[in-house]
């Protein structure tokens, strides 16, 4: 099929068009490590595909470069009928640099372009009219005002896109763009001869960012919007998951009411339906924070939010945009991981990726809650309003920030080299404010949605259904504490033992890398609670009474605070890095580290 | 008239790119001529973001942050 190449500038509504020519559906491909997508779909006889957007030809960094590199190989195929460059209409100064670059590159290879100055609609608002019949000329290729928001002039220019892209000889651009320089000033003068005057495109959004980028009132708005985020992950995302959840336990129970206890139940019920709900649960929240980051980029707010963010995260290394991923880690670290693909340096990406996991998620929770009920009294001063268990909630959610904060800035300082292209300097363009518009947003959560399931439900579903195996056979002999993970925590007790904890802890620490809370259930099953996720406090007082040492259980504490055990979030990592020796390496660095916060605890406690 | 970097440049004001001093990579040069930061080049400042943070800057029709040590490496002077 014939190939019709979209490229263009952030923030000037590509995604938009793509969607207004070729309908909902399309394919992603992506590149592991880099945040590069190619979105294909069909239009009309066409294939189209939408590269990603770029400021320029020149490359900064790691994923520039890739994208840069696929659209100068696209531009070399035979296949590739025609060039379609996406532009702003209200900002033809800084965005014709590009749109030339474009347009020498295709010449070069003997292709058509065509400009789509988009975003018209806001021009015709301004009472600005572009003489698109004379920037045609003076260009030397076709060129079309349309706005993919309003569809405004839209079907002139599938018209003309299509009738160009059959042509056995489309025509080549005349123009002679010279070098560099030349380009340059070309650009200049042609978007003072045809542009609107920036004044009237900045006024309104240079009023709101006055407000916006005030350290007093920015940082306000700065707040509510970030509180709203995360109470949304938090709680809109819960009754959907508590959806899935319980869609899946019936469908597991209409599936084994037809085959009757046994084996084979047991197995379809817990292994293969758990193993199926282990990944699905998480889709609500990926898909949730995929909109409202969607939301906050589309809108404008997401490139302040990481200006005000900026200036503090850079002594750690990270970028103003780890802040909403790092936030995001303490509902959940998969959706937070994979929400690092809006960070501009690949080597912050890596590094904040690398560092999520230690935020408080929100399955540390009833460990958390456990432990704190076994370990610290319930004792309240200043009349209620201090309470020494949310004084220890609170330390252990600042400590997973602060150790976050303090291996980020290792990472960054001695291990993660800084290498030609792995940074990208903080040059940051903050676009308009815009209303969004649904049809990206619908198609990016989707996608968020698919490439998950698709990366790391595999892996997520082998291990559970692993775990569950182990804990399971060999029947006969009964319950968790005879099963071969039994027998595994029995015989790795040896490890367990320096941090004070016997085989039942060992076992529950395997058993919770399914998700750190089955860590309670687990212990629940060996200390004799029935149902220990909603009796708690039974359970604390269980292991009271069993003799916890405030040590050990400190320490276990900060393993949890710590160590990497959860294989959702691992395989995130692998899928999100398209590296196994970072997820494997995350695994054990954060697990040694654990075990020798664990291991201090308890011997100095 | 004085010479200043755009780090330091006043809050709400004009001011006329004169140098890019050397010691910018090459590649981050070549991108800030392309956004139009050139000799002869007038910005219009906002001050720096919130936490003494980047420069906030509007160079032709686009607005965009910079970073301190990329802005200390752009000499400007006031404009009245």
């Amino acid at each position: 099929m014939k190939k019709i190449v979209l490229v263009g500038k952030p923030n000037s509504g590509k995604s938009l068009l793509f969607n207004q020519l070729t309908g909902l559906r399309q394919k992603v491909a992506n590149y592991p490590g880099v945040t590069v997508e190619l979105k294909t779909g069909r239009f009309e006889q066409f294939e189209l595909v939408d590269y990603p957007g770029a400021y320029s030809l020149s490359s900064l960094s790691r994923d520039e470069e890739i994208a840069v590199q696929k659209l100068q190989e696209a531009m070399q195929l035979p296949d590739t009928a025609l060039v379609i460059c996406n532009l702003d209409a209200t900002r033809l100064e800084s965005s014709l640099v590009f749109g030339l670059q474009v347009q020498a590159l295709a010449k070069q290879q003997q292709k058509s372009v065509v400009f789509a100055l988009n975003m018209a609609d806001e021009l015709q608002r301004f009472g600005h009219q572009l003489d698109t019949e004379a920037l045609s000329k003076a260009l030397g290729s076709p060129v079309f005002a349309i706005s993919a928001k309003t569809l405004l002039g839209i079907s002139e220019f599938r018209q003309a896109v299509l009738e160009l892209a059959e042509l056995a000889q489309p025509p080549i651009p005349s123009i002679d763009h010279g070098d560099e320089k030349a380009l340059r000033a070309l650009s200049r003068s042609l978007s003072r001869q045809f542009g609107i005057s920036a004044s009237i495109v900045l006024k309104n959004q240079n009023r709101i960012d006055a407000f916006m980028l005030n350290s007093v009132t920015g940082g306000l708005a700065f707040l509510l919007v970030m509180f709203l985020l995360f109470q949304s992950i938090f709680t809109l995302a819960a009754p959907l998951m508590d959806g899935v959840e319980s869609g899946i336990a019936g469908l597991a129970q209409w599936v084994t009411g037809y085959i009757g206890e046994g084996r084979t139940s047991d197995f379809l019920n817990d292994a293969i339906f758990g193993g199926i709900g282990s990944f699905l649960v998480f889709v609500p929240q990926i898909m949730m924070l995929t909109l409202i980051i969607g939301l906050l980029e589309d809108s404008g707010y997401l490139a302040r939010a990481a200006l005000i963010c900026h200036r503090p995260l850079s002594y750690f290394g990270l970028s103003g945009r780890s802040f909403i991923p790092y936030l995001s880690g303490h509902a959940c670290a998969i959706p937070a991981i994979m929400a690092a693909r809006t960070i501009e340096s690949p080597r912050k990406r890596l590094i904040t990726m690398m560092t999520i996991p230690l935020m408080a998620c929100s399955a540390r929770l009833p460990v958390y809650a456990l432990l704190i009920a076994v370990l610290i009294p319930e004792q309240s001063y200043l009349g209620g309003l201090v309470n020494l268990q949310g004084i220890a909630f609170f330390g252990l959610y600042l400590m997973g920030i602060v150790i976050a904060l303090l291996v980020s800035f290792m990472l960054s300082t001695f291990v993660i080299k800084d290498d030609a292209k792995s940074d990208m300097p903080f040059i940051l363009e903050l676009p308009n404010y815009r209303f969004p518009h649904w049809k990206p947003l619908v198609v990016r959560v989707l996608a968020s949605a698919k490439s998950f399931v698709y990366r790391s439900g595999p892996v997520i579903f082998a291990v559970t259904v692993l775990i569950w195996l182990l804990g399971y056979f060999p029947t006969d002999a009964g319950g968790l504490q005879n099963s071969y993970l039994g027998q595994v925590g029995h015989f790795i007790e040896p490890i367990f033992s320096p941090l004070g904890l016997d085989w039942r802890y060992g076992v529950a620490i395997l058993m919770s890398f399914l998700a750190r809370e089955v860590f309670v259930g687990a212990l629940g099953t060996l200390f004799g609670i029935d149902g220990a996720d909603e009796n708690i406090a039974g359970l604390a007082a269980n292991i009271q009474a069993d003799g916890l040492a405030f040590g050990t259980g400190f320490g276990l504490l900060l393993f949890y605070v710590v160590a990497l055990q959860c294989v959702a979030t691992v395989a995130t990592i692998r899928a999100e890095t398209g590296s196994n020796r970072i997820a494997v390496g995350l695994v054990i660095g954060y697990g040694l580290l654990a075990y020798l916060l664990a291991f201090l605890a308890a011997n100095l406690l | 008239m004085s010479i200043q970097t755009l780090w330091d440049a006043p809050k709400r004001a004009t001011v006329r790119v004169t140098e890019l001093v050397a010691g910018l990579n090459p590649l981050v040069v070549n991108r800030l001529q392309e956004m139009g930061l050139e000799p002869g080049q007038l910005l219009e400042c906002f001050g720096r973001g919130p936490f003494n943070g980047p420069m906030v800057v509007q160079i032709q029709d686009c607005v965009y942050t910079l970073e301190q040590h990329i802005a200390q490496q752009i000499l400007i002077t006031p404009q009245p």
